[in-house]
């Protein structure tokens, strides 16, 4: 699903240049759930984004399931992102001001999808994350948890390949944290790949493969 | 994204921005008023001149006698404007559809206690083909009288108004403001009665009812108050003397129609040539065409329009700069949202038309607001409201619409573009 290759990226230039990671290859087959550690500092978000879509390498090469994407223009990356990937963000990150039927419903609009099917299969993702009769709610009225359920909720809204999140249980109490870790892993049952950042040991022991960073680099892989 | 979509999120957005949302849309909403008012009075303008031409006749030429100054009175070669004027161009210019010889004075009318001086007019029977709005109570001149010279006359009753503009009414209360003979004349039955012109008795025969005052589309309003044959006029009331002896068939203009906008050059040619040779070589008359009257008229109003025009664009404008400055605002308020919407699949575009979109919703708010304005102000402002409200078309609201929301359109681009080149994890990263 995932392969990169001496994957690099600086910020800034001359005197200040920095290079954020210097040569990250690593691979995550379809259907495994694998998970990044390592400090604060050594590049996680870094290449979270990159695996994301939202910002390409200075070096190095990209494939999602088969097909180069690190070298694509604006408007193909987005649909990537739109169509393939689905972003777990450890604040959430829903729109405030839409109920949550209305924030799991967004991608889907994006992709054209008809307003009637849209709010059918949001309202079935909802159920899926557990949140029945939840949907009028706007986020400011759902606790932590349920708000990343909703996030996790329009990750899968257009049925993505791939599942990214950042530290998905970083805003939460442990008890909700385990919520939402089963959630990951039966998501991963039913055959999603699933790429979790996180500093959570607990998060870790979970995956099927752990790739330890430091300084930019892929220190050591665990495969269980 | 999808038109409804974003359509949804603008109310949103707006609605949870009143204050902000309105401030910006109100200079928008006065540069529509007043581009509405413009319209109105351009389209009032257009209807009451061609009215005005097809009452006054499209071929309308006007002969004035010359005033005489001190000093420079005629040698007396010259008769000045007579009847003998009128029958010669009438004969050579017999395709001439009216040839209307006046004579204009002033006298004292006396009824009972009433007594005032207004102004007379002798006319004959050509003075009814044209500006011919009247109701008629009693009778009008016939031949007999023309012929005969008597002394009948006519009086010419004001109109009133359907209703009174405010500052009128205000005026007559404050300062009895007001016509005694236009009082007079409405408050009276005189039809059949005798009056005194000077000394002169005259039997009234009829009374012309004027059209109501803000119906009227004339522009210099009412004729003489009192009507008379012209040769009960020359009769009695002409002082008229040239080179020491009197002119017993003086006039003091005469009014012709050609009957066609076509043959005026050509008439008013004709005629010149007739009165130079008729009053030896002195050109102690004038001749106007009514089209220039008509079209200088015109153009102060084409520039007064210009003005309101000018003021409202200005407006709208200033409001467009509101618009650009909302959208900016609103953007820097909504970075991470726009973030998170480019993270699930937003593509620039989808970015830039929503923001657009918002902006086209606030113009179009600011369309329906002033058009709401204008509509009440013209209503309420204008002496003629209901008549300016007419002349608007459904043509003019969409337009003036459509100029709101695509001042709404155009000064969002750059704050929408601005948006859209946002980069993602920047914008997710702020707060």
């Amino acid at each position: 699903m995932i392969h990169l290759d001496n994957i690099t990226k600086n910020y800034g230039s001359g005197e200040t240049e920095f290079q954020a990671l210097k040569g990250v290859s690593f691979e995550v087959p379809q259907g495994e759930y694998a998970a990044i550690m390592g400090p604060s500092g050594c590049g996680k978000s870094t290449l979270l984004n990159i695996l994301g879509l939202m910002d390409g390498p200075t070096t190095g090469t990209y494939r999602l399931g088969g097909d180069r994407v690190d070298d694509l223009s604006d408007e193909l990356r987005t649909g990537v992102r739109r169509d393939q990937l689905g972003f777990v963000f450890q604040s959430f990150n829903l729109l405030p001001r839409m109920t949550a039927v209305g924030n799991v419903a967004l991608p889907m609009g994006y992709s054209r999808i008809g307003t009637e099917e849209r709010l059918a299969r949001a309202n079935k993702l909802l159920k899926r994350v557990g949140l029945i009769n939840r949907g009028s709610h706007t986020p400011l009225e759902l606790s932590g948890g349920e708000r990343q359920r909703v996030g996790i909720a329009r990750a899968l809204a257009n049925k993505p390949d791939l599942l990214l999140a950042d530290e998905p249980t970083g805003n939460l109490d442990s008890k909700t944290a385990v919520g939402i870790m089963n959630l990951f892993k039966e998501l991963n049952a039913e055959g999603m790949t699933i790429l979790v950042v996180t500093h959570d040991r607990a998060v870790a022991d979970q995956a099927d493969h752990v790739i330890h960073m430091m300084d930019g680099l892929v220190r050591e892989e665990e495969r269980r | 994204m999808m038109i409804v979509e974003s359509i949804r999120t603008g109310a949103i957005e707006i609605w949870s921005h009143k204050t902000r949302s309105f401030l910006s849309f109100a200079a928008i909403a006065f540069g529509v008023a007043a581009i509405l008012y413009t319209f109105a009075h351009v389209n009032e303008m257009q209807k009451r001149t061609r009215e005005t031409f097809e009452l006054a006749g499209p071929g309308r030429i006007n002969i004035n006698k010359k005033r005489q100054r001190g000093g420079e009175e005629s040698p007396g070669l010259s008769k000045g404007l007579t009847s003998g004027d009128a029958v010669v161009i009438k004969k050579a210019l017999p395709n001439l559809y009216m040839v209307s010889p006046h004579l204009s004075t002033w006298a004292e009318i006396q009824y009972q206690s009433f007594r005032e001086h207004i102004s007379v007019k002798g006319i004959n029977l050509e003075w009814k083909k044209r500006n011919w709005l009247y109701t008629v109570k009693g009778r009008f001149f016939n031949q007999y009288d023309i012929d005969t010279a008597a002394r009948v006359c006519i009086l010419n009753e004001p109109g009133g108004w359907i209703e009174k503009p405010w500052w009128m009414r205000r005026a007559k209360k404050r300062w009895g403001w007001g016509n005694k003979f236009d009082e007079w004349v409405k408050r009276v039955e005189l039809v059949g009665r005798k009056i005194k012109l000077n000394d002169q008795i005259f039997t009234v025969i009829g009374i012309l009812k004027n059209p109501p005052q803000d119906k009227d589309p004339r522009w210099i309003g009412r004729d003489a108050s009192v009507l008379i044959p012209l040769s009960t006029a020359q009769r009695y009331f002409n002082d008229q003397q040239r080179g020491g002896a009197y002119v017993p068939d003086a006039l003091s203009d005469i009014v012709i129609d050609t009957g066609d906008e076509n043959t005026v050059d050509t008439a008013m040619q004709r005629i010149k040539n007739i009165l130079t040779v008729r009053h030896r070589g002195e050109e102690d008359f004038d001749l106007s065409d009514w089209r220039e009257v008509v079209s200088q008229r015109l153009s102060r109003q084409k520039e007064q329009a210009i003005q309101i025009l000018s003021v409202g664009i200005v407006a709208i404008l200033a409001g467009g700069v509101g618009i650009m400055n909302v959208t900016l605002a609103t953007i820097f308020s909504r970075i991470k949202e726009i973030g998170v919407r480019r993270a699930v699949g937003a593509t620039r575009m989808d970015i830039l038309s929503q923001f657009v979109t918002e902006a086209m919703m606030l113009g179009a708010l600011g369309g329906i607001a002033g058009i709401a304005m204008g509509l009440v102000g013209i209503e309420k402002l204008a002496r003629d409201g209901a008549d300016k409200l007419e002349a608007l078309l459904i043509w003019h609201y969409l337009a003036t619409l459509g100029i709101s929301v695509f001042a709404g359109f155009i000064f969002s681009i750059f704050p929408a573009y601005q948006a859209s080149k946002l980069d993602v994890v920047e914008a997710l990263r702020n707060e």
